[in-house]
């Protein structure tokens, strides 16, 4: 096939890879939800089930797929059915915008597998860790995470209950309010990095470059200790968009619409079964991209810190024996491939740090009312974040950044 | 056969048009309203085949995921129970504004056909004209510089109308007030 | 219907007939339609279909003024779209009614 099908085809294959990736990560964070809530509040989680309760969520896996789907009386079925598909698409298509890894260039090379089945010969080809790459990526993951809230609102009307409805209006309000002040933090990024694609962001926080600032002509390098990273350079944005995120992804503590005891349960009363646990992988979804973006943009992304990106390259390059049969320094593909998994599973580490404080602060805060979450929203992140985008300004221009 | 740049023109413009024309013809106000945001992102689509990804990227997240939303919030609180007629009475009122729309359809292609049927095609982008960020900051560039006092009405214009909305919602009166 | 493939390649032409296209059916629906929020609506379609064609018209003279126009449209269309729910709110707060129809004969 040619170059152009290759291509289709391959970024066909990495977005339903990374859609699969986003649904099986459900499981584990449910699991790590229950045992770190549990740890908190000083009992035990759930471990009878399999060796540290790993297995109970394949019990309610199954348990979930098992229960009976009931349809509302009044309900419209292009709503009720459409809204838990709508729940999952924003998060799938924004989280395959994230480069998770270093691209890697695989040579002109004939496939061959366990060194002795012939499987084709392939051009030279780069392969992007990402499903897509526009060169746009910072607004276009905005744009299709705002269509989150649409989901909400078919569940809520599709379900013909006053409380859903309310719940649901009451939730799309909050996440359209939130929207503004998440877009006006990340200005503050765009401005100090200067380029939209997410791959450049992580390339300018390369950590074989020390962290300095240039402050009137003079340029003052920090230690080596303090990572090269964005948000020593735009902190106030940092926290901003941590905070925002957290209303994006209707997780506590703003989580009003879709608390128990408080409208029923929100926009997914009337959901049980196999929609209600699309719902939440939609809702977790939300939550691995608002931490995959606040690593991209603030914590360096996939790089290792303290470790240059050359200097894992050829590290891995002279590694001979991997997995005791490869040696990885005669072929370079394997070792391009080897090198972009270790990028990949730092990625991942930092994901699962920012998932961890998601679930830590769930449940240490309490719930914030709803005219307090608007007041919030709009009274005081959207002026700190308009602050936030001018202070930077003032800063970039005393400082001379080159541009 | 067709290069992929013009399928995906083919493709969502089927799309835009045949989700329009449900934005008109749904008795349902609110799934008019759901073809309005389908048709809204293939727009943003179309706007990347044409190598504008900012706007296209801004349609999404202004049109499709602001402005849309508050027409289905709103439309969701009307809760329209009664039966409403859909479309407007009478038959030749309805033929005349038929005709009138093809008279103006068949103007609008024959002046197409007319001037740019001979040589329409898009010349080929430059080598370095797909960095986005240059792109957009010559649209920056523009927006401070020739068009600045237009951008300063713009924002004194969304200061009036965030005024004029809170006030609105605001008024008394009417069958449902209550004196209190 | 061309039968050669060269007229398929897309073209500016391709882009304007679907921007008019679009532009007709709002318009359809504008004079068509007896609910006001679906008006209102069909005039973002209208919107949106001139959006298209400046687009088109920025890519073709390679021009970057398209796009700026693009966006003021976009600023003025999402100002009016709030302005004319909130007074649909107050109308409907006041009348419990949204046809166009029963408004034709108010006075006062």
């Amino acid at each position: 096939m040619g170059k152009d099908g290759l291509e289709i085809t391959l970024n066909i294959v990495k977005m339903l890879v990374i859609f699969l990736v986003m649904v099986q990560l459900v499981p584990v964070l449910v699991w790590l939800e229950r045992r770190v809530s549990a740890f908190m509040q000083n009992r035990f989680g759930p471990n009878r089930v399999g060796p540290l309760g790993l297995i109970q969520l394949l019990a309610d896996a199954v348990k979930f797929l098992f229960k009976e789907p009931f349809f509302p009386e009044k309900g419209m079925a292009v709503m009720y059915y459409g809204a838990p598909i709508m729940a999952l698409i924003p998060g799938a298509l924004a989280l395959a915008a994230i480069p998770l890894g270093t691209p890697f260039h695989l040579e002109e090379a004939d496939w061959n597998l366990f060194g002795f089945i012939p499987l084709g010969h392939h051009p030279a080809y780069d392969f992007i860790l990402q499903g897509y790459d526009f060169g746009v990526g910072i607004v276009i993951v905005l744009g299709v995470s705002s269509l989150g809230a649409y989901s909400l609102l078919m569940a809520g009307w599709g379900s013909s209950n006053k409380y859903s409805l309310l719940g649901a209006l009451r939730a799309s309000a909050q996440m359209v309010s939130y929207e503004l002040a998440l877009g006006l933090s990340l200005v503050g990024i765009l401005m100090v990095f200067n380029t939209f694609s997410f791959y450049d962001i992580v390339a300018q926080q390369n950590p074989a470059n020390p962290l300095t600032f240039n402050f009137l002509g003079t340029v003052h390098t920090m230690p080596w200790w303090i990572p090269n990273w964005g948000i020593f350079y735009n902190p106030l944005g940092a926290l901003i968009f941590f905070c925002a995120s957290f209303a994006e992804t209707n997780r506590l503590p703003f989580d009003l619409p879709e608390a128990e005891g408080e409208l029923v349960a929100g926009f997914h009363t009337e959901y049980g079964g196999f929609a209600l646990l699309m719902f939440y992988i939609g809702e977790y979804g939300h939550m691995m991209v608002a931490s995959a973006l606040m690593a991209t943009f603030y914590f360096g992304g996939y790089t290792i810190p303290y470790v240059s990106n050359e200097a894992v390259a050829t590290f891995v390059s002279n590694t001979h024996h991997f997995l005791g049969a490869f040696d990885l320094s005669i072929h370079s593909n394997w070792a391009a491939f080897v090198t972009s998994l270790c990028f990949f599973v730092s990625m991942l580490v930092k994901i699962l740090f920012f998932l961890l404080i998601f679930i830590w602060v769930r449940w240490t805060l309490p719930r914030f009312r709803y005219d307090q979450l608007m007041d919030l929203g709009w009274k005081t992140m959207l002026p700190w974040a308009l602050f936030n985008t001018c202070l930077t300004a003032v800063w970039l221009a005393i400082s001379h950044k080159p541009v | 056969m067709l290069s992929s740049q013009d399928f995906l023109f083919y493709f969502l413009g089927a799309l835009s048009l045949i989700f329009g024309l449900g934005v008109v013809l749904y008795r349902n106000p609110i799934y008019s309203a759901l073809c309005l945001v389908i048709t809204m992102i293939s727009v943003a689509g179309i706007f990347a085949t044409l190598d504008a990804w900012f706007i296209a990227g801004v349609q999404l997240i202004v049109y499709a995921g602001a402005v849309t939303v508050l027409f289905v919030m709103v439309l969701m609180l009307f809760d329209l129970k009664h039966e409403m007629k859909t479309f407007s009475k009478g038959v030749i009122g309805n033929g005349v504004k038929l005709a009138s729309s093809g008279v103006l359809l068949g103007m609008f292609s024959t002046y197409i056909w007319a001037t740019y049927a001979t040589e329409p095609t898009f010349k080929p982008m430059a080598a370095g004209a797909t960095s986005s960020i240059k792109a957009t900051k010559d649209l920056a560039t523009s927006l401070f510089t020739s068009y600045l006092f237009a951008f300063e009405v713009i924002g004194l214009l969304l200061l009036v109308i965030a005024v004029g909305a809170v006030t609105l919602s605001r008024i008394t009166g009417g069958t449902h007030h209550h004196a209190d | 219907m061309p039968i050669n493939p060269a007229a398929w390649k897309v073209g500016l032409d391709h882009y304007l007939y679907l921007s008019s296209l679009l532009f007709v059916f709002g318009m359809l629906g504008v004079l068509m339609r007896r609910n006001v929020i679906v008006i209102l609506m069909c005039i973002e379609l209208m919107l949106n279909a001139v959006n298209i064609s400046f687009i088109a018209f920025s890519r073709y003279a390679e021009n970057v003024n398209g796009q700026v126009m693009v966006f003021f449209v976009m600023t003025i269309a999402a100002a009016e779209a709030a302005v004319g729910l909130a007074l649909a709110v107050t109308v409907f707060k006041k009348f419990r009614e949204v046809n166009i129809r029963f408004f034709e004969h108010l006075k006062g």
